[in-house]
C-alpha cells in the first residue's frame, strides 16, 4: 500500500477530484478508475433495531462500460450493512434515503478510509460547520468518495448523526463495510508458510465478521456465485470453505469494547510485515483483514473463532471456521 | 390513568405480536439464499426477532426501541437481543422468573459488565428478566405460540428462589402487576391526584390453559396524603430517583422536606453535573455537606446542605449504591455496588480516595452500615449470598454465607446484632426473609420468615407476617424494632428485637423501599418510608407502630421537574441522625461555632434520650 503511494505520488487524487463525474452523464473517461453510484436506506429491523440496506449500485468502467450489481444484494436491510467494495483510483457517490418509519432524526453515513470533501463529512453542521450532511424523511443526502491511492483496506461506514449528533447510532446496528481493493489486484499472505501475493482474483470466499458489544455480526461475500453474493450470517455465524481455498476474513470492531480476536490453528501476517499471527486486537473501528489458505497444515474441521476476552466468551462471542473437504 | 395510556399499553402489545411476523420472511429469505446453491458453506448464526436495550431511564430499565416498553413478543424459536449500549453503568442480565423446563436457562451473569446476550426461546410463556444489582429493573419476553388461544404466559412460572408457582396463585398475579406498574410511569401513584387507578390493558392471557384477561388485575384506591399531628425535629432527604429535569439527560434528585411543618424545601437536581439516579444519602458531622451516590453511574457528589449547589463529583466505581461514615474517624465509607468493594474517602468538600476494602469474591455489596461504636462495617452482598462482617481498625474481612438470594441490605443494633434482608428470601422455604448476623462472632444466627403468614397460592394472609421481597431495614434507635420496607407486597412489616418475630405490618406503596428514622419533637421517633412508584412519604409513629403521614414529595410549582414529579423514593436521611453513636460527633460541636444555627437549634429540640445521655 505504502509502496503504491509512493510510486503515484498525489497528483493522481487530485486528478480525481478535478474530474469527478457527478452522473455517468459528465465527462468522465478520463476517470482513472471506476465510478459507483450507489443508494443506500437507513431502515428499522423487524426487531427495532436500525439498518442500513441496498437500493441500487451501478457501476461504470473508465471504458464506459455501465453494469449493476444491486442483484448480489441481500435484500432488505441488514446488520452488518452492505459491503461495498472498490478499489483504489474508483470514486463513488452515495445518496442516502431515510427509510426510518416514525422517525424524524437525521440518519447519516460517515466513511472511513477513503477520501472525501467535509460535504461528504456525514456529520452535522454542529460538528462540521458547513452542513448538516444527513438524510431527512424525503429528502436524501449524497455523498462522494474517493478511493485514492493509499486508501486500500476494509473500512467502516457508519451513521454519526441519528439520535445524537455526536454519537450516531451505530449502536443500533447502523454500521457497514467498505472493502477498497488494491489496485495491484494483490494482498501479501502466509500461504504453504511463505509470504506470498495473492492474486484476488484466487479469493473466492470473503468472510466480514463485526465485533460489537459481546456479538460478532457476520457476512459473506461468495465470489463463486456469478456475479458475486452477499449473504447476512448474523450473529455467531458459522463461516465455512473447502480445504486448500484461500478465504479473506475482515475484522473490525464497534462500540465501546475492546476484543482479542482469535482463530483457531490458522495463522496470518501481520500487516506491514512477515510476523505469523494467530491473534489480532480490535478495538472499536479498528479493523484488519487477512488471508489463509483453509485448514492450511490442520486439515478439515470446525475450527473455532472468538473474542478471547473471558466475559465475552462467556457471552457467546465466538462461532465456527467450517473447513470441508 | 387516561384512556391515551391504555391504548398505548394495547398497541405496543399488539404491535410486538404484530411485527414479530416480519422476522420469519426475512429469516427464511436469508435460509434459502444459503441453502440454493451448496457453493455456499457458511451457516447464518441467529437473527432477533426482538430488543431489549438496558438504560437508567425509569420504568425503561430493559426497553424496546419499537414500542418504548419493557415487554416483547416473540414466536418459539426466534431470538432476542439483550443489550447494554444505553447506560453508564455495569448490570447483570438474571432471569427472575422463568418457564420450567425451557432451553438453556435459567440465563444469568455472574459479574457486572457490559455483556450483551441473544437468546433463542424454545418454549412458550412469560420469561422475566433483572439486573442483579438493580433489581427492579425489569424486562419481560412472552413466547407466544400463535395456535394458542390468548398470550401465553405458562401454566407456571420458575422463580430465581428456587419455587415453582402456578401463574393462576396469588405471587404470580402479584408479579406480573407489578411488572407492569414498575415498567409503566403511568401507573405510578400520583398522589396529586385524587385516585390512583391501575387499569391494564384488555388483553386476554392464557395461563396454560385457563384464560384471564390481563385487565382483571386492575385496581384502584383513592389517594389521601395525611399531615403528622406531632411535628418531626429537623428535616428528611428523599432522594427521588425517578424525576426528570429538564437541563439534564439522567433523572433524579434530592427532595429535602421540612420536618417541623412537613413542607418541600427544596429539591438538588444537579443539572450541571446530569446527577444521574441518586441514591442514597450520609452527611458530614456539621451537616453542611451531603455526600449522594449516583447508583446508575460511577460517581459520588457533594452538595452544600442549605445551599443545595453541587460542590464536587467523583467516580468511585460501577453503581456505588450506599455512604455512611464512621462516628469515630469520620471517614466516608461507599459501597461499591457492582464491584466487590467498599471504597474509602476522606471527609469533606472535596472527598479524596484512601483505600478499599475488599468485601469477598463477585460479591456486590448494596446497603451496608457501621455499627454505632464505629468498630465494625456489615455488607449485605446482593450477588453473592453472604454478609461480610469488617473489622474497620483492621479492615479484616470475614465473609459469612447466609444462603440469602440478594442481600440487599443490612442494620445493626446497639448490641452488634445485625439484621441483612434478603429480597428473594431464603431458599427452600422462606420466600422473603431477614438474616440475624452475630457481630461480635460473625455468625449466622437465624432467619426470619417476613411471609409465614401468607398463602402464595391463594394470597390469604392472616397473621403480620406479611411482608414480600424486603428492601432497607432499619433498627429503631431505641433498639426495640426492626421496621423492613417489602416491596411486593407494599407492606411495612414491624419485627420484635427481643422475640425475632413480626409483630405488625402497615401498608405502604408499590415499590417501598428506602427506611430511615427521625426524631419526634418532644421524643420518640417517625419512620420514613420512601416509595419508588410513588410520590409520597410515609410517616410510621414507632409509639403507636401507626401510619400517621403520607407526605408529597411532588412539587407542582417546580417548572424545571419534567416527569415523574416526586417519584422514585429509595434513600431516606432524616437530620439531625437518631443513632446515638452517629448523632454524637455532631452533638460534640454543639457550641463550638461549627454548626449553623439552623442545626443548633435542631440540637436544643432534642430530648435527653434522643440525645443518648
Amino acid at each position: 500500500m505504502i509502496k503504491f503511494r509512493g510510486r503515484f505520488g498525489f497528483s493522481l487524487s487530485f486528478a480525481l477530484l478535478l474530474i469527478w463525474p457527478g452522473t455517468f452523464t459528465a465527462a468522465s473517461a478520463a476517470s482513472a478508475g471506476d465510478q459507483h453510484l450507489i443508494t443506500l436506506k437507513a431502515s428499522a429491523m423487524p426487531s427495532g433495531q436500525l439498518a442500513y440496506e441496498m437500493v441500487s449500485h451501478k457501476v461504470k468502467s473508465p471504458a464506459g462500460k455501465e453494469s449493476d450489481l444491486t442483484e448480489r444484494y441481500a435484500s432488505g436491510a441488514t446488520i452488518p450493512g452492505p459491503t461495498l467494495v472498490m478499489k483504489e483510483g474508483d470514486v463513488a457517490e452515495v445518496t442516502l434515503q431515510h427509510g426510518i418509519a416514525d422517525a424524524q432524526l437525521p440518519v447519516s453515513i460517515h466513511v472511513h478510509g477513503v477520501h472525501y470533501k467535509i460535504d461528504s463529512d456525514g456529520t452535522m453542521k454542529l460538528l462540521n460547520g458547513v452542513a448538516d450532511e444527513a438524510a431527512f424523511p424525503g429528502k436524501p443526502y449524497t455523498y462522494k468518495w474517493t478511493a485514492a491511492p493509499g486508501t486500500a483496506g476494509t473500512w467502516a461506514y457508519h451513521d454519526h448523526t441519528f439520535g445524537n449528533p455526536m454519537l450516531g447510532a451505530e449502536d443500533k446496528g447502523l454500521f457497514g463495510t467498505l472493502i477498497i481493493n488494491p489496485a495491484s489486484g494483490k494482498v501479501p499472505a502466509l500461504i504453504d508458510g511463505k509470504v506470498v501475493d495473492v492474486d484476488l482474483a484466487e479469493i473466492k470466499r470473503e468472510f466480514i465478521l463485526w465485533m460489537h458489544e459481546t456479538t460478532f455480526w457476520g457476512q459473506e461475500l461468495n465470489h463463486i456465485v456469478e456475479g458475486g453474493k452477499e449473504i447476512p450470517l448474523w450473529t455467531n455465524p458459522t463461516v465455512g470453505a473447502r480445504m486448500g481455498e484461500k478465504v479473506r476474513f475482515h475484522v473490525i470492531g464497534i462500540g465501546t469494547a475492546f476484543h482479542t480476536f482469535h482463530l483457531h490453528a490458522h495463522r496470518w501476517i501481520e500487516p506491514g510485515t512477515t510476523a505469523g499471527v494467530d491473534t489480532v486486537n480490535i478495538g472499536p473501528i479498528s479493523r484488519t483483514s487477512f488471508v489463509v489458505k483453509a485448514g492450511e497444515g490442520v486439515g478439515p474441521g470446525d475450527w473455532h473463532y472468538h473474542c478471547h476476552v473471558i466475559q465475552h466468551m462467556q457471552s457467546g462471542m465466538m462461532g465456527d471456521f467450517r473447513v470441508i473437504e | 390513568m387516561n384512556r391515551a395510556t391504555i391504548m398505548n399499553c394495547v398497541s405496543f402489545l399488539t404491535l410486538a405480536v404484530a411485527t414479530t411476523s416480519l422476522a420469519a420472511p426475512l429469516a427464511a429469505q436469508a435460509k434459502d439464499a444459503v441453502n440454493s446453491d451448496d457453493v455456499i458453506i457458511s451457516r447464518p448464526g441467529v437473527l432477533p426477532s426482538a430488543v431489549l436495550e438496558m438504560t437508567d431511564e425509569p420504568g425503561k430499565w430493559f426497553k424496546d426501541p419499537k414500542s418504548g416498553g419493557s415487554l416483547v413478543v416473540v414466536k418459539p424459536g426466534e431470538a432476542v437481543l439483550i443489550k447494554m449500549t444505553d447506560t453508564n453503568t455495569d448490570h447483570t442480565i438474571t432471569s427472575l422468573a422463568w418457564q420450567p423446563g425451557a432451553d438453556k436457562f435459567p440465563v444469568d451473569q455472574e459479574k457486572p459488565s457490559n455483556a450483551s446476550i441473544t437468546h433463542t426461546f424454545d418454549k412458550p410463556g412469560l420469561y422475566v428478566f433483572t439486573c442483579k444489582v438493580h433489581p427492579y429493573m425489569f424486562g419481560a419476553v412472552v413466547v407466544d405460540d400463535p395456535k394458542t388461544e390468548g398470550l401465553d404466559i405458562g401454566g407456571e412460572l420458575q422463580l430465581v428462589t428456587g419455587a415453582k408457582v402456578p401463574t393462576t396463585s396469588d405471587i404470580a398475579k402479584k408479579l406480573l402487576r407489578t411488572f407492569f406498574v414498575a415498567t409503566t410511569p403511568a401507573l405510578w401513584r400520583d398522589y396529586r391526584q385524587p385516585k390512583w387507578e391501575v387499569k391494564l390493558p384488555d388483553l386476554g392471557l392464557n395461563l396454560g390453559g385457563a384464560q384471564i384477561n390481563l385487565s382483571a388485575l386492575s385496581l384502584s384506591a383513592p389517594n389521601t396524603l395525611l399531615t403528622p399531628k406531632t411535628p418531626g425535629v429537623g428535616e428528611v432527604w428523599v432522594n427521588t430517583q425517578f424525576e426528570g429535569v429538564s437541563g439534564k439527560t439522567k433523572f433524579g434528585t434530592a427532595t429535602q422536606i421540612d420536618a417541623t411543618n412537613w413542607t418541600l424545601k427544596k429539591k438538588v437536581k444537579g443539572v450541571e453535573q446530569n446527577m444521574n439516579n441518586p441514591h442514597n444519602m450520609w452527611p458530614d458531622p456539621t451537616y453542611k455537606y451531603i455526600y449522594q451516590t449516583e447508583w446508575f453511574d460511577k460517581r459520588l457528589t457533594t452538595f452544600d446542605r442549605e445551599s443545595g449547589k453541587v460542590l464536587n463529583t467523583q467516580v468511585v466505581g460501577q453503581n456505588p449504591s450506599h455512604v455512611m461514615t464512621s462516628p469515630i474517624t469520620g471517614m466516608l465509607y461507599v459501597a461499591i455496588n457492582g464491584e466487590d468493594r467498599v471504597a474509602k474517602l476522606s471527609p469533606g468538600e472535596f472527598p479524596s480516595a484512601m483505600g478499599n476494602i475488599n468485601v469477598g469474591p463477585h460479591s456486590g455489596p448494596h446497603g451496608h452500615h457501621l455499627t454505632d461504636d464505629g468498630k465494625y462495617m456489615m455488607t449485605p452482598n446482593a450477588l453473592a449470598g453472604s454478609v461480610t462482617v469488617v473489622d474497620l481498625a483492621t479492615e479484616k474481612a470475614t465473609e459469612i454465607p447466609t444462603g440469602g438470594v440478594i442481600p440487599i441490605a443490612i442494620w445493626s443494633d446497639m448490641n452488634h446484632k445485625a439484621y441483612a434482608a434478603n429480597l428473594l428470601g431464603t431458599p427452600p422455604a422462606m420466600l422473603s426473609s431477614l438474616t440475624v448476623i452475630d457481630i461480635d462472632n460473625k455468625k449466622k444466627v437465624k432467619d426470619i420468615d417476613l411471609a409465614a403468614d401468607y398463602d402464595p397460592i391463594s394470597g390469604a394472609h392472616k397473621g403480620e407476617a406479611y411482608g414480600l421481597l424486603p428492601i432497607q431495614t432499619p433498627v429503631s434507635p431505641d433498639g426495640k424494632y426492626v421496621v423492613t420496607a417489602n416491596t411486593l407486597s407494599a407492606t411495612v412489616t414491624i419485627v420484635d428485637v427481643k422475640t425475632d418475630k413480626v409483630v405488625k405490618s402497615l401498608p405502604c406503596e408499590a415499590g417501598c423501599h428506602g427506611v430511615n428514622f427521625g426524631h419526634k419533637k418532644g421524643g420518640g421517633y417517625y419512620a420514613y418510608v420512601a416509595s419508588k412508584f410513588a410520590n409520597d412519604l410515609i410517616v410510621i409513629d414507632m409509639d403507636k407502630l401507626e401510619v400517621v403521614g403520607r407526605i408529597l414529595l411532588a412539587d407542582s410549582k417546580d417548572g424545571q421537574i419534567t416527569a415523574h414529579n416526586g417519584m422514585g423514593g429509595q434513600g431516606v436521611l432524616p437530620l439531625p441522625i437518631v443513632e446515638r453513636g452517629m448523632l454524637a460527633p455532631t452533638l460534640k460541636l454543639a457550641g463550638t461555632g461549627k454548626l449553623s444555627a439552623e442545626v443548633e437549634g435542631w440540637l436544643k429540640l432534642l430530648t435527653k434520650e434522643q440525645r443518648g445521655n
